[in-house]
């Protein structure tokens, strides 16, 4: 039973992050805690580069987080479904993942 | 030394314990390590065995708990604190024209001071309110669509004016708030809505806008009414300038026709 808060996300590979979402819908309770959650202090001093966009419509569409890494590759979750921690750990691990490359591709080139 | 108690002879309890020289009828000596010892002193074998059978074993109940239907946790009785904030909530709602409602990512305190400080010189006021206090008194009042609004933490903008370009302005400053919706003059609105009221013309603008479309149709029915008599005035004082430049002796009669 991990708190939304607790969990640490090391943004360096992101590039940009855009939440979409529409607010009078009852599904984004979980998509509007991952935005309040990638907005703490914490999260957001790993990479002071990465953007992060609320977009706020009204036209029934689900809530949408879109992730756009640094080397190109996109994120998109559906938050419709998914809790915040659910969200939040996914994209973690990728971070880890593609900070593990770089990591091991530096040592290679050294 | 032999293990175990060694008892002492002569009578014990003929003297007082608190008189010198008297010692305790039992001693108990075993290895020479006193009762109170700085490391952890192992149990007498007895005392073990009765500390293992004397073991507490917690009572486990024939169903496990979470089998079993979950008890509706008992309503609490309504705090005088949650009924002020409630009130507040109420007036807030009535005083003010304008009710903007905002998510608030945690800022820097220094931010959020300043975003205070520049709504309050437009007379808008930024307020806190925890959400389990406003759903109920939302869901009694007329503003039942506002509710799926406020999940997770939300800040409130109230204001008597209805300011909605300033307070974009000073939104567009701080990038951590995010505006989801407002309820102005009773009517609730979605972002877009709120901006489009933002690039409304003033009043005066808008009324006389308004004067115009409603009466271009009722003078474009009294145009097209007196489109005939207008045409026929026109042809006739044509007739007459080209008699009068024709022969000027035969005004007379063309002015009686003119003045039908």
């Amino acid at each position: 039973k991990k708190m939304a808060s607790k969990i640490r996300v090391v943004l360096r590979p992101v590039k940009s992050i855009a939440v979409r979402f529409c607010p009078f819908e009852p599904n984004v309770e979980s998509t509007r805690k991952f935005l309040g959650c990638i907005n703490h202090k914490k999260i957001q001093a790993t990479n002071r580069n990465c953007e992060v966009t609320a977009d706020v419509r009204h036209d029934g569409s689900e809530p949408l987080v879109d992730v756009m890494f640094a080397d190109g590759d996109r994120l998109i979750m559906k938050g419709a479904n998914l809790t915040t921690i659910e969200m939040l750990t996914a994209l973690g691990s990728r971070c880890d993942a593609k900070e593990l490359k770089e990591e091991q591709k530096s040592k290679k080139s050294n | 030394p032999q293990p175990g108690p060694r008892s002492l002879p002569g009578p014990a309890l003929s003297v007082s314990p608190l008189s010198p020289g008297w010692l305790p009828a039992l001693q108990l000596v075993r290895r020479g390590s006193k009762a109170v010892t700085r490391h952890w002193k192992a149990m007498h074998f007895q005392r073990q065995k009765l500390m293992a059978v004397t073991e507490y074993l917690a009572p486990r109940p024939a169903i496990p708990p979470r089998c079993l239907p979950r008890k509706k946790e008992p309503r609490q009785e309504d705090n005088g604190y949650e009924r002020l904030l409630k009130r507040q909530v109420e007036e807030a709602f009535r005083d003010n024209r304008m009710i903007a409602v905002c998510q608030f990512n945690s800022m820097p305190g220094e931010d959020v001071v300043l975003m205070r400080h520049y709504l309050r010189k437009h007379n808008i006021e930024v307020k806190f309110f925890l959400n389990e206090i406003v759903r109920p008194v939302l869901s009694q009042s007329k503003y039942r669509n506002l509710l799926p609004l406020f999940v997770g933490r939300n800040i409130l903008l109230v204001s008597r004016e209805a300011k909605v370009k300033e307070m974009l302005r000073v939104l567009k400053g701080v990038p951590q708030i995010n505006l989801l919706g407002a309820c102005i003059d009773d009517t609730i609105l979605s972002r877009k809505g709120v901006e489009s009221f933002a690039r409304l013309p003033p009043m005066e603008a808008a009324q006389g806008q308004t004067v115009g479309a409603l009466t271009f149709l009722p003078s474009h029915t009294s145009s097209l009414l007196q489109r005939g008599s207008v045409y026929l005035t026109a042809l006739l004082d044509q007739h007459i300038q080209r008699l009068q430049a024709g022969s000027p002796a035969q005004a007379a009669p063309a002015q009686s026709s003119g003045d039908l």
